[in-house]
């Protein structure tokens, strides 16, 4: 279990539990967090659950595989370095206490 | 008692009853009938979907399982061989893939209804399945016209049979066998045709593929295909129907999406989750674990009952209500996890593109028949046919 913080474009949060396992657009889309669409389920196939990591913990929750690369190439808003695909982030106690910020769009 | 059989015709007409009793008395449930553990509140589902290390696809993923094709599939796979396989055939069904098909798909529609035979009523039946098997072959590069192997009748109607189940043995009867033999051979002559004379299309371009250097093997490829195909005509076929159902069955929302067409990819998004036709998938347990105090085995099969899931109302407020303002987000329709569905970009684009163009030529429309026929199948739930009165 960790919490996770989704900070939505226009500044609101919502900070939710999300179980180990689940991925952090998982997470976000079964307690209503606006910015996260997840549209394709979440096999990494739609670029709709596009969030940008808070950068002092990027190493820790890691980088994206060749996959996710390919999809992030299509988000909707700008790509930053910190940029990932939260259905690609497993939850897990080392993850506790992150803050993922949320595009204005998501296409 | 609580009784859930997945094979009884009650179960294809309704299933929304049993699962409320499911989901309010016995979360996992033991199925003697099914022989399998039946899981049916949305977070149990998506826990499962998320935990593929005990929730393993690899012995099969549909309710009855197909004879020797679990563990050559995209869904009869567990990661990581899974991920590479879908690695290679995942671009074809992006938005971006499938940028190219919007337009031959509105051709292929306008043609599917001005081909309907249309008095007083309709089978909508006649308009999707056109619509369905013309579209998908478009979307695979599977042969047609000069090309063709077989009409594309044939075709739809195996794929249909495939992934129905008798409903008195409980398990596939010789002619899903049969069904399920044919469509792997007319794979294997596309396969074959596309590999001597290769084109820009997905089995082109899936045939000639290799993980890590190494080609794939025949039988991946193979049993690939052959459930894209099936699983293309069938699950896409089948959510028409259902969303035609939907309509035919509520004008004011019928109504909604024929004067505003901009609303059909909610109205499309609503009946993903109020009833669409993949109802029920399954999973075998690669460990012991334990759920409200039952005890699960190693090897117990899990059916995951998305259906339910997608009217759970701790999930989704008035669960039992069709809302066509809900903008369901995080919905079962597709499934979820690393085997969510392969199509969902390229099936609601054709959803959304087949009936814009079936509502300009029939704007209104009511069900006929209160009982359907509904297909016998454990896995997926639509009616066989839907009579619809034009007004």
């Amino acid at each position: 279990m960790a919490k996770i913080t989704y900070i939505e474009a226009d500044g609101t949060s919502k900070t939710i539990d999300v179980a180990d396992g689940w991925s952090l657009m998982q997470g976000a889309v079964a307690n209503g967090v606006k910015g996260i669409v997840g549209e394709c389920g979440g096999a990494c196939a739609c670029a709709t659950c596009h969030c940008y990591v808070e950068e002092a913990r990027l190493a820790e929750v890691g980088t994206a595989d060749a996959g996710e690369q390919d999809m992030l190439d299509g988000v909707a808003a700008e790509l930053k370095p910190n940029s990932r695909l939260s259905c690609q982030i497993k939850s897990s106690a080392k993850l506790d206490g992150l803050k993922l910020y949320l595009p204005a769009t998501q296409g | 008692m609580l009784h859930f059989d997945p094979f009884s015709p009650v179960i294809d007409a309704d299933p929304f009853p049993f699962y409320r009793r499911l989901r309010e008395e016995a979360p996992c449930f033991w199925s003697p009938e099914a022989g399998m553990w039946i899981l049916s509140r949305y977070s149990d589902i998506i826990n499962a979907l998320n935990d593929w290390q005990t929730y393993s696809s690899a012995s099969g993923n549909m309710m009855t399982e197909l004879p020797n094709r679990a563990g050559a599939t995209l869904g009869t796979t567990d990661p990581p061989r899974h991920d590479r396989l879908r690695a290679l055939v995942q671009y074809a069904f992006t938005k971006r893939g499938l940028e190219g098909l919007g337009d031959p798909m509105r051709a292929i529609a306008r043609q599917a209804a001005a081909e309907v035979e249309a008095g007083k009523t309709l089978d909508f039946k006649d308009f999707s399945a056109r619509f369905t098997i013309r579209t998908l072959m478009a979307a695979l590069g599977l042969p047609t016209g000069d090309e063709a192997i077989v009409d594309e009748d044939t075709v739809r109607e195996k794929a249909v049979l495939m992934v129905q189940s008798d409903p008195r043995t409980r398990a596939k009867g010789p002619e899903h066998i049969a069904a399920f033999e044919w469509m792997r051979d007319y794979a294997a002559k596309a396969i074959e045709l596309r590999r001597a004379q290769p084109k820009n299309d997905l089995i082109s371009n899936f045939a000639a593929a290799e993980i890590d250097g190494d080609k794939l093997d025949e039988r991946e490829v193979l049993l690939t295909t052959t459930t894209l195909i099936m699983a293309g005509v069938e699950s896409l076929g089948g959510f028409m129907m259902m969303f035609a159902y939907n309509l035919s069955s509520q004008p004011e929302v019928l109504k909604a999406v024929v004067d505003a067409p901009a609303l059909l990819p909610d109205a499309i998004e609503e009946s993903l989750r109020f009833n669409t036709s993949a109802q029920r998938f399954r999973r075998r347990l690669m460990k012991d674990t334990e759920l409200y105090g039952q005890k699960l085995r190693e090897g117990d099969f899990v059916c995951l009952a998305y259906g339910s899931g997608n009217r759970d109302d701790r999930q989704f407020p008035d669960a039992e209500r069709y809302d066509l303002a809900r903008k369901p987000r995080g919905h079962l329709g597709f499934g979820g996890g690393v085997h969510a569905c392969l199509g969902t970009a390229v099936a609601r684009m054709a959803t959304k593109i087949a009936f814009e163009e079936f509502h300009k030529a029939f704007p209104k429309y009511t069900r006929v028949a209160d009982q359907l026929a509904w297909m016998p199948s454990s896995t997926f739930r639509s009616p066989l046919s839907l009579e619809l009165a034009l007004h």
